[in-house]
């Protein structure tokens, strides 16, 4: 699928825009967004006005050896939700299959020491848990999340589990291995 | 009146799977629900980072137990993608083929657990017989019943053994014959529809605004499907339909469920017609040695609960740097199912539930 007019009018778009951003399209035509960490919620929400509507993952990647966090932000849209008669009104007329199906992908990068963000929950209902996850798993803060409480672990991490500098073998020995056997405990 | 707090699950007859909701009751009215998953995280996409790309494979599948070929396929298409490998025109439809059957048995899956929950004990016993019906090809296909590891990145391990596809028509035929049956006794009877009829309702405007897909946005009329928008495999090569309703409640989606399930068989059909001869696998590097180029991709496909997705990061090492799935119960489960309790019947719950399809093990991976 070859979306690069497509994606060339909207990185036109962004450019004039905003000014601390960088646009890149990829050979197959795909997006790909850098923006800091303050205009990443603005651009956000431009992007969902302008019909990449449909957040299908909010993924968080610990590149420990330029020592940042990147959050990534994967957008793509429902067919056809923007080619409505009255798209104010109507969230979803049915259309032919067009390009804006592509998957953007809308990233920031935080210091891996403090790392936090605001929460995009305000824009995507569905960013909820996700940003609870990161939040459990990488240790990312997420400003102004109602409820950034444990999703998965029942136990407390010195390093959050999912970063790169968590070693899990290292973790399953001094966990596991120190159960006494049986015979020794009665 | 007051307010109570009801734990719902995990060890609950209505919750199928590992999962448990807190609800807070007044009277027998959810005033508010929260989800607890966790029981069945593995930290699969930790350990993923830890083994070769090709030693994923046993894992990822194991990460959805009612529809594992999907993982296996979406992972295969993002090792694709980064690595630049091209499948030959019959393993396309040969993965087609498969995962419309892995369809067919998922959804007989949930149809076991749906009708088991709502107490219609027969019909989930049909159900279970006829997936094991599916299992006995898959067992013929790739030697596994439930984890087949059968696609690999360059095309499938094998081709259709002698007698394969007479075989497969003919185990097809004898559950298709039983649709009347399932119809009269479920899917048509008034003690379904009473049950699920304006039962745990998601707008259009709250499915779009939410992220749903699969079923509960087709229930809302939404005819969105990745085998038809981004099509991949071979599921641009024969015609099909998109089913889709328009009153996005339980008894909506559980009948899309049904009239997807006829339309994998029909499509298997055609694509069995229309299967070219010729290869089924190209061949990939050493695999001890195979490093993928840096690089990252967003890949896609329709599992049997909706859009699955799968972010994979290449440092140009010998195994994937982040792995991480978009799984469609993670959306159902946790967001909109949380919105759809609201103001429910405590004994609608396990109902609703189980009418989004969601399953545990996807949400916690």
């Amino acid at each position: 699928m070859n979306d690069s007019p497509m994606n060339g009018q909207l990185k036109k778009k962004l450019d004039s825009v905003f000014r601390d951003i960088e646009t890149d399209v990829s050979d197959d035509g795909r997006l790909t967004i850098h923006a800091t960490k303050e205009s990443v919620l603005t651009v956000l929400s431009l992007l969902k006005d302008e019909g990449w509507s449909f957040l299908q993952l909010v993924s968080c990647v610990d590149w420990i050896k330029q020592d940042e966090i990147e959050i990534v932000y994967v957008l793509s849209s429902y067919v056809g939700v923007e080619d409505g008669p009255d798209a104010k009104g109507e969230p979803y007329a049915k259309g032919e299959p067009d390009a804006k199906r592509e998957s953007i992908l809308l990233k920031t990068r935080l210091p891996r020491s403090e790392p936090s963000v605001l929460t995009a929950i305000h824009v995507f209902a569905n960013a909820e848990p996700y940003e609870r996850e990161i939040h459990e798993l990488f240790g990312v803060h997420f400003e102004g999340h109602p409820r950034l409480t444990p999703l998965f672990l029942d136990r407390e991490y010195k390093i959050p589990p999912f970063r790169k500098d968590f070693d899990t073998e290292q973790y399953v020995k001094d966990v596991f291995d120190s159960v006494p056997p049986i015979d020794e405990e009665s | 009146m007051r307010e109570l707090e009801l734990y719902f699950g995990p060890q609950h007859l209505g919750m199928v799977g590992n999962l448990s909701i807190t609800l807070t009751v007044e009277g027998d009215r959810v005033v508010n629900a929260a989800m607890n998953p966790g029981y069945l995280h593995r930290g699969f996409e930790k350990l993923m980072e830890q083994r070769s790309w090709i030693k994923n494979f046993p894992m990822v599948c194991r990460m959805n137990i009612l529809d594992p070929d999907s993982m296996e396929m979406i992972y295969a298409m993002a090792v694709e993608k980064l690595a630049g490998i091209e499948v030959p025109e019959r393993a396309h439809y040969i993965r087609s083929i498969y995962l419309e059957l892995a369809r067919a048995g998922s959804h007989l899956f949930g149809l076991w657990a749906y009708s088991n929950m709502l107490g219609f004990d027969t019909v989930a016993q049909w159900a279970m017989y006829h997936r094991d019906l599916i299992l006995d090809r898959f067992e013929e296909l790739t030697g596994g019943r439930v984890y087949h590891i059968y696609i690999w990145p360059g095309g499938v391990r094998r081709d259709f053994p002698e007698g394969f596809e007479d075989r497969l028509v003919s185990t097809l035929h004898s559950i298709g014959g039983c649709v009347p049956d399932y119809d009269a006794t479920f899917f048509n009877n008034r003690l379904f529809a009473d049950r699920a009829r304006g039962i745990g309702v998601v707008t259009r405007e709250d499915a779009l605004a939410m992220g749903a897909v699969g079923q509960v946005l087709r229930a809302t009329g939404v005819d969105d499907d990745v085998r038809k928008i981004d099509p991949y495999a071979a599921y641009d090569k024969v015609p099909w339909d998109v089913h889709t309703s328009e009153d996005g409640d339980a008894y909506s989606r559980v009948w899309i469920v049904r009239n997807e399930m006829i339309e994998s068989v029909h499509m298997i059909f055609k694509l069995l017609d229309a299967m070219p001869k010729g290869e089924v696998y190209n061949r990939i590097p050493n695999p001890f040695k195979w490093r993928i180029p840096e690089g990252e991709t967003y890949v896609r496909c329709e599992s049997s609960r909706g859009e699955l997705g799968l972010y994979l990061v290449s440092d140009g090492g010998d195994k994937p740097y982040r792995a991480h799935f978009r799984t469609p119960s993670y959306t159902h489960g946790l967001t909109i199912l949380e919105k759809a309790l609201k103001g429910a019947s405590i004994s609608d719950v396990g109902n609703i539930m189980m009418s989004l399809y969601v399953v545990a093990p996807e949400i916690d991976r």
